[in-house]
């Protein structure tokens, strides 16, 4: 087991290079903050987005007055009135009513930024939540167990566009609080608390909603920001890597019975928890410098993962860059060039047309594109693990290969006799 | 002499960098059990010679064989390397530096601890096995250097300019260490060195080389024999101009084997020189010529390789 030895010595000497340690854990912090501030303020209340509504539903009859109401028709309303917070003269969204044919070849064009279905039950499924409301504050011991109903409505968009990125962060953020209205309103016209208008159960007074006005650029950005920072650990790497041949102590290492594998994959493992030490720095300034994400912890978990599988695939780049360099200022420089040009071709700062290369978008042979669809599905659009486990899988298939790469390059032109 | 009574035989091995030639054509064996000298200037190609003995260069031409087996079919525990520069980590502790070492040549644990242990006592280095090798002195960077290469016991030692950087006193302790390396436990030794004094009081056998050529190979006592017996006097004269006058004259007494302008000064070789020098001062003062200083001195290696090489050593 000399890859553990190996282990235990580089994780010594990163953790006891403390200046090293701390410029290693606190460049992506750097980063993260300038494009936080950089972008941060970008699309922040000015922009209006371009909607298209499909609206499939059907009336339902409130339960206390009879009266027969279409709460898609309420909701698309709500969502024309609706404002930029702080700014009442600008509205977030120009909603235009279509067919969701038309609507597709819009949205595939770019002419319209994102599309919402109201499905036929709409009403229906607000009817229940006033009914179940109406029970749960009149009798709250009571079991009650009126029959439920759950509409879906249908948020769809190019994931690839930021435009897309921030209306949907918008919306959704507007219907939770459109829910939470209807319940806040029927339970003060139930209790009568002042205000409360009572013929109106839903008040769509348009307000300014919570929340949306720090939704910004950089809350589409920052997933490709975090995978730019794991990128650029591939150079550090590769200069620790390097080091270890200049100062000689490589070809100490080679005249034993050392082999490339307990070098690289000794190496790898201190590694490894510096990416995880990077990415919970990454998530915890991004989140400091105003990042918004969807689906709470759940995705923060998952982003974690697979910024760490990224984060290894950095450290199988780092070998195959310190395979070329000839010492660490080289190695440097290399990192430099290979990690920008990857982290444009992955789609890290905007968006890449669709090249198709054996039926597969040309950088999915990169496992940071993977790392990057993963981050952007769970972190701007809430998915859970089923969302990203195809991602994550490719992205540490990826990193296997390239792990081997790293380790036949480096054996041949480091390890082997000198000629 | 038996084959099997060598432990490294190079054949023929060159090596070439572009167009410059490091080592040429180098067929040399190193017996089992000895202190082997490489004495040559710097960039004389020793360093050259000894990467592709170990094993971590590959030569143009010819091949290195080592206890009679292909270079390439080596079980690596047999060589342990002291090189010429510090190769350390500076990060880790003189102990952990060793203990690493022992696992990357596969030594069990105990065995390692055991052996560590006695290094640092053999290198006086056991109340410095917790420091930080970037807060050793100089001196104790460089034993422990020599120790990195011997935590495994490997049968051949090779140390790449040992005595470099090191004051007179720890170059004591190395000599030492490398005599009870040969005599207590039997291990081949290959040194090389630029100094003529390590290589004539710790070799048995030394091979002097440059321009990457083998000069000569024998025991010190051979090659000083080589160029004669006796003494070296080095007579300065007060006006150099003379120094052609004075050879030719000193040449005539009896007993004086070689007489020769060096360095601005007069070499003379000779046997039982002592007694010969109040001839050798009469004969100047006879001449009328003032002698500013005047030394004489025992044959060294040095004078061997001046009259090899036709230089002195150098730097």
């Amino acid at each position: 087991m000399k890859f553990i030895s190996i282990a235990l010595k580089d994780l010594k000497e990163l953790i006891r290079d403390k200046r090293g340690l701390i410029f290693i854990l606190f460049f992506p912090l750097l980063l993260i903050v300038v494009f936080g501030f950089a972008f941060g303020g970008m699309g922040q209340s000015n922009q209006q987005y371009n909607l298209a509504i499909v609206n499939y539903d059907e009336p339902a009859t409130l339960p206390t007055s009879n009266e027969t109401i279409n709460y898609g028709n309420n909701l698309t309303q709500l969502l024309k009135d609706v404002t930029y917070q702080g700014n009442s003269s600008m509205h977030m969204f120009n909603v235009t009513i279509m067919s969701e044919s038309e609507a597709d070849i819009l949205l595939k064009n770019r002419k319209i930024d994102a599309l919402l279905i109201i499905p036929a039950n709409f009403s229906r499924s607000v009817v229940a939540l006033i009914k179940n409301t109406i029970q749960t504050t009149t009798n709250p011991l009571s079991q009650v167990n009126t029959s439920t109903v759950t509409s879906t409505l249908i948020i769809r968009g190019d994931t690839g566009y930021i435009n897309f990125g921030v209306s949907q962060g918008i919306l959704v953020g507007l219907l939770s609080e459109y829910q939470d209205q209807i319940i806040t309103s029927t339970q003060n016209a139930v209790k009568g608390t002042p205000g409360a208008s009572s013929a109106q159960y839903i008040s769509y007074d348009v307000q300014p909603m919570a929340g949306t006005k720090n939704f910004t650029n950089f809350d589409f950005l920052a997933p490709g920001i975090m995978v730019f920072a794991i990128l650029m650990l591939a150079t550090t790497v590769a200069a620790n890597l390097t080091r270890e041949v200049e100062q000689g102590t490589l070809d100490r290492l080679k005249l034993s019975k050392m082999t490339g594998f307990d070098l690289l994959f000794g190496g790898m493992l201190p590694w490894s928890l510096i990416v995880v030490a990077q990415v919970l720095i990454l998530f915890i300034v991004a989140v400091a410098v105003g990042f918004h994400w969807q689906g709470g912890i759940n995705s923060i978990v998952l982003a974690i993962f697979a910024g760490i599988i990224g984060g290894i695939a950095s450290i199988a780049l780092g070998m195959i860059i310190a395979a070329f360099a000839q010492n660490d200022r080289q190695a440097s420089n290399l990192g430099i060039l290979v990690t920008v040009p990857i982290s444009f071709i992955v789609g890290a700062f905007f968006q890449l047309p669709n090249l198709q290369v054996w039926g597969f978008q040309f950088n999915d042979f990169l496992p940071w594109t993977h790392t990057l669809n993963a981050l952007r599905a769970t972190l701007i659009y809430g998915g859970g693990w089923d969302a990203i486990s195809y991602q994550l899988a490719a992205s540490a298939l990826l990193t296997v290969i390239l792990f081997i790469i790293g380790l036949i390059l480096f054996s041949k032109s480091r390890l082997s006799v000198d000629n | 002499m038996e084959m099997t009574d060598y432990i490294i035989e190079t054949q023929n091995i060159t090596k070439k960098f572009d167009d410059f030639k490091a080592v040429d054509g180098l067929s040399l064996q190193v017996k089992k059990g000895e202190v082997f000298g490489f004495l040559g200037p710097n960039g004389a190609g020793k360093t050259t010679s000894i990467k592709m003995m170990v094993g971590l260069l590959k030569p143009t031409k010819g091949q290195v064989r080592i206890d009679g087996q292909d270079m390439r079919k080596l079980d690596k525990g047999i060589i342990g390397v002291c090189p010429q520069e510090l190769v350390l980590w500076d990060n880790l502790t003189c102990a952990e530096s060793l203990k690493l070492m022992g696992d990357m040549y596969q030594v069990p644990k105990a065995i390692t601890q055991e052996r560590v242990e006695k290094l640092l006592g053999d290198l006086f280095l056991t109340d410095k096995a917790d420091t930080l090798v970037k807060n050793l002195s100089g001196g104790m960077k460089r034993r422990l250097n020599l120790a990195l290469g011997l935590v495994h016991q490997p049968e051949i030692v090779v140390l790449d300019e040992p005595s470099e950087g090191l004051d007179p006193q720890s170059r004591r302790v190395l000599w030492e260490y490398i005599r009870k390396l040969r005599d207590d436990e039997g291990k081949t030794v290959i040194l090389t060195t630029h100094l003529m004094d390590e290589a004539d009081r710790l070799s048995d056998r030394v091979a002097i080389i440059d321009h990457g050529k083998l000069l000569r190979l024998d025991t010190p006592e051979n090659l000083k024999k080589e160029i004669g017996e006796g003494d070296i006097i080095e007579i300065t004269l007060s006006d150099s101009r003379k120094i052609p006058e004075v050879t030719e004259t000193l040449q005539e007494i009896e007993d004086v084997l070689s007489v020769f302008e060096e360095d601005g000064k007069v070499n003379l070789r000779g046997l039982n020189a002592l007694s010969k020098l109040p001839q050798i001062l009469e004969n100047l003062e006879k001449k009328g010529i003032n002698v500013v200083d005047i030394s004489m001195r025992h044959n060294t290696l040095e004078d061997v390789f001046i009259y090899l090489t036709g230089t002195r050593l150098r730097e």
